[in-house]
């Protein structure tokens, strides 16, 4: 028997993985995925961006889908056939592997959402049940253990440290930030260095960032990148069981005595633990503790409550772009603006709360960009003209041309809150079956019209920003479309067992060996990618579990 | 064996018709690839200067594990409105006719909305022969990140995805 099994291998559960290994402790980790390591992340776009070929086969594997709309009307999507899905960097590693890794910590106010900016209609904010002062150290040991670079500068919203500086330097930076840097100094704001969880230089036993030029959605060739897997499950002693897929957790009325999986050939296994920690992302989370219903938990494990599923969130907001182009350019900016590989590294965190006159709103982080290098990508976005004209032969070679060799693009992203609804959660579907013949995952989507208006905010500043840099071509989207990498809640953590999943620790109230680890125990997600927070919340609770193993 | 049966398959997108009807009959038949070797470069024929071989890559991706069979079918489905198209206009079939009526053609179709539609598609998959890596045995020189000055992130594919 191991002490500790965890199913899932990503941010949530890799660094239980490496505490309470590098403890001692006999820790095996499930991961359904396959096991990728440096040598085989090459840059091939064809494979990883246009094939897909980190994410399941949706023939095999999806998610039915129900849309909401305001009237409370739903569309049903089945990815099967719609090929809309929610998978993430299925691999040790998890979708860490592909980050970008644009790490912001969330605010102290983030965790007091419902008692610093009041109650809005038709949404369940909570307070979280933790401060960020207890979040603190662990956001503090990420930064070491996992490795953050950065610099810190004071803004109106920067975050109380424990630790004056970030471990790693910033990475370098391309020229056009001091266009971005005078910019903002022009109008008054605070231009934030993005921190990155890239090593900026060797250290902790990997290689530093070689400037590949392709970092997001691309995993990392170094180890620079803190992926779970190289900055963790490679530095510590646990078992991973690649292409695992844990179908069911099977209990008695206070513990989880066996996790059962099919490994590649389809054979079934059980693995027995004191411990089971689930960190498979929100949605498998809920999707496995459904499918695990017993005589003793008939709505499923861990859901006397009622609240499992419930809650689920993503990251809110949208994204926006300007191109700058060679004919207002001197010559030295158009050398700056085509140097390759280094990186922009830009944040806005001016318009973390405003204010309108009326009342105080919660807003959030808008991160600038280039474009993605990803050539074909780029290229296919310029297959029709202004008037939206196809193009075809020499029209299309000599705009191609012009546009990939002669502008660039600059771009922004915007995180604000996503409202917790009633609507947005998720079931699963008895009657609708993967390829193992396990009951697929239901997700509920429905956005809260305060979101988008939150949205729409940054994005104009942003917007307005790129303008008095000489972007031109300046557009920008605000949408209810959620982000199928920044998803969050499903099994909230609070004080209450009547309305919440998860005791303070993550730990079931249900049960006592069964901690859910991933973003699933967010009740609201901050204005920030979650990854620093899942990370931080995982080590902290690790130490829980120290004291409960060493009890 | 699987080397044989993949060259089966192979051969038989290459060999297989498509019939191109008219006015209710059946005016011809035509190999995708007669077509498309003609059609693919009067789209971009900027890939024939550079070397790039875009029949090869079609054949490709009608093999490829990740692209669905419904895509597989609109592509070769295309492959008979246009010649159809072109037989209503001019009476022959697409690799028939002259440079000078293709792109007239071309011009007429992308104005309908299946055609915007197709013509577009096809672009999409020239543009990933244009800019893929050697290792997909289409673009062995790397001419087309080379003609738009493009450096590509490192470290390069070591085997084609399939």
């Amino acid at each position: 028997m191991y002490d500790v099994c965890i199913i899932g291998s990503g941010a949530g559960g890799s660094p239980i993985a490496y505490e309470l290994s590098n403890a001692g402790f006999n820790v095996v980790v499930l991961e359904k995925g396959k096991y990728y390591k440096e040598e085989d992340f090459t840059k091939d776009e064809l494979a990883v961006s246009r094939r897909d070929m980190f994410t399941p086969n949706l023939q095999d594997e999806f998610h039915i889908i129900n849309e909401y709309k305001p009237s409370g009307n739903f569309t049903r999507y089945s990815g099967k056939e719609s090929g809309w899905n929610f998978w993430n960097g299925s691999m040790v590693g998890g979708s860490s592997n592909l980050m970008s890794g644009y790490f912001h910590r969330m605010k102290p106010n983030d965790f007091k959402l419902r008692s610093v900016y009041g109650k809005i209609r038709g949404a369940n904010v909570v307070d979280w049940p933790i401060s960020y002062e207890e979040l603190e150290p662990y956001y503090k040991k990420v930064e070491r253990v996992v490795g953050v670079s950065g610099r810190v500068v004071e803004h109106k919203y920067q975050e109380p440290r424990s630790s004056k500086e970030f471990p790693y330097k910033m990475l370098e930076v391309n020229g056009v930030t001091q266009w971005f840097d005078k910019a903002c100094e022009e109008q008054g704001y605070d231009a934030i260095p993005t921190p990155r969880a890239v090593l900026s230089e060797d250290a902790l036993g990997r290689k530093g960032c070689y400037y590949s030029n392709f970092c997001g959605s691309y995993g990392c060739a170094s180890g620079a990148k803190g992926s779970a897997r190289a900055a963790l499950l490679q530095r510590c002693k646990a078992e991973i069981i690649s292409e695992a897929f844990v179908y069911k957790l099977e209990s008695d009325t206070t513990k989880v005595t066996k996790a059962y999986y099919y490994d590649k050939a389809n054979k079934s296994h059980t693995i027995e633990a004191k411990i089971f920690v689930l960190s498979a992302q929100a949605i498998e989370s809920v999707r496995l503790l459904l499918n695990s219903k017993n005589k003793y938990f008939p709505r499923g494990l861990a859901n006397s409550s009622g609240e499992l599923g419930n809650n689920l969130v993503f990251s809110a907001g949208g994204s926006g772009s300007g191109r700058f182009v060679f004919e207002k350019l001197t010559q030295k900016q158009q050398k700056e603006l085509m140097q390759v590989g280094l990186f922009f590294n830009r944040s806005l965190q001016e318009w973390y709360d405003y204010d309108d006159g009326c009342r105080k709103y919660k807003g959030g982080t808008i991160d600038f960009l280039f474009e993605h290098q990803n050539i074909i990508s780029r290229a296919n976005r310029e297959l029709y003209d202004e008037e939206g004209n196809l193009l075809w032969g020499q029209a299309l070679a000599e705009r191609l041309h012009k546009r990939l060799t002669t502008s660039r693009v600059l771009t922004f992203e915007v995180f604000n809150d996503w409202l917790p609804t009633d609507n947005c959660n998720v079931r699963v579907d008895e009657k609708t079956k993967d390829k193992w013949g396990v009951p697929v995952g239901v997700i509920n989507l429905n956005s809260h019209p305060h979101d988008l208006e939150v949205g729409e905010h940054l994005a104009k500043k942003a917007a307005e920003l790129l303008k008095k840099m000489g972007a031109l071509e300046v557009e920008y989207s605000i949408s209810s479309a959620p982000p199928p990498n920044l998803v969050a809640g499903g099994c909230r953590f609070g004080k209450d067992p009547k309305t919440s999943v998860l005791d303070v620790d993550c730990k079931a109230h249900d049960l006592e060996n069964l901690y859910v680890s991933d973003a699933s125990f967010m009740p609201t997600g901050g204005s920030v990618p979650y990854t620093w927070t899942i990370y931080a919340n995982s080590f902290r609770v690790a130490q829980k579990i120290l004291a409960t193993l060493k009890t | 064996m699987q080397n044989k049966r993949r060259n089966f398959l192979i051969a038989g997108f290459v060999t297989s018709v498509v019939v191109v009807m008219n006015s209710g009959r059946i005016f011809s038949q035509v190999t995708p690839n007669t077509t498309l070797c003609i059609l693919q470069y009067d789209l971009f024929p900027q890939a024939k200067e550079m070397g790039i071989h875009l029949p090869a890559y079609f054949t490709l991706i009608q093999h490829h594990s990740r692209i669905d069979e419904d895509e597989k079918e609109y592509l070769k489905n295309g492959i008979k409105w246009i010649n159809e198209e072109a037989v209503e206009v001019y009476g022959a079939l697409y690799h028939e006719l002259h440079e000078l009526k293709r792109e007239e053609l071309l011009k007429s179709i992308s104005q309908k909305e299946w055609g915007d539609s197709y013509l577009y598609t096809l672009l999409t998959y020239i543009m990933e022969a244009t800019f893929s890596d050697p290792i997909y045995g289409v673009n062995p020189k790397r001419s087309g990140q080379k003609w738009l000055e493009f450096q590509n992130g490192l470290p390069y594919p070591k085997e084609a995805y399939l």
